[in-house]
């Protein structure tokens, strides 16, 4: 965005608003096992701070300035961590996503269940919050460099 | 009976608020508008008892409303 949004209310309102969605978002990722929320919500919610910096700052926001070609490639980290709470799970010698076998020391099977959900939605997280970023930069972009429809 | 009541009165305003959408004819007003459908599915779901999925409908109303005042601060506002 090259024309901000923001005004004096909206600056203020940023920088009150944005670190209680961060905590937020982390609160639900790591609640998500036994409450309302999840890896999808948590990433949608992590993903409000920086699509509102670049709303409100436009291109002088240098707080997450995370370019367009890093997106994706964060996006496929995110599917890989997924994937190899999966594998790991295979080289424990369980079936895939059998977090029973998952390699940690753990007293009762439930804490590796914890701990294998924890991962997983660990991975969404961080692919779900690149996917809307690259969304956003893509219609922003569009927008920008042909000069809309007129 | 009367949670019986208030969720006639949600299905109620669901089909005012899409009746509303179809007949605007500013694209912005469209979005806003739609934002309060969101809404009022949220309560919707709410109120039949799946907090997960009232959680990701406001997530994901928030969002594509971000989206679409994106994509319409460019463009020509009025429809024709």
């Amino acid at each position: 965005m090259k024309e901000p949004f923001g005004g004096y209310l909206l600056n203020i309102a940023f920088r009150l608003l944005v670190p209680f969605t961060v905590v937020y978002s982390v609160y639900v990722l790591i609640l998500g096992e036994s409450s309302p929320g999840g890896g999808f919500q948590a990433g949608v919610v992590l993903s409000f701070g920086i699509v509102l910096g670049r709303l409100i700052m436009g291109e002088d926001c240098k707080l997450f300035n995370i370019k367009t070609k890093n997106t994706l490639v964060i996006a496929g980290v995110g599917t890989f961590i997924y994937s190899l709470a999966g594998w790991l799970t295979l080289f424990g010698g369980g079936k895939f996503l059998d977090y029973s076998f998952l390699p940690f020391a753990a007293e009762h099977a439930n804490e590796l269940h914890a701990l294998g959900i924890l991962m997983i939605e660990t991975g969404v997280t961080i692919c779900v919050m690149m996917t809307i970023l690259n969304i956003m930069d893509a219609v922003v972009k569009r927008s920008d460099d042909d000069g809309s429809a007129e | 009976m009367q949670i019986y009541t208030v969720e006639a009165a949600l299905l109620v305003f669901l089909i005012l608020i899409t009746a509303c959408i179809i007949y605007c004819q500013d694209i912005l007003s469209c979005v806003m508008i739609y934002s309060a459908f969101s809404f009022c599915a949220v309560l919707l779901y709410l109120m039949m008892g799946s907090p997960d999925v009232a959680f990701t409908e406001v997530v994901v109303g928030t969002v594509s409303t971000i989206f679409y005042v994106i994509a319409l601060k460019k463009i020509d506002r009025w429809c024709k």
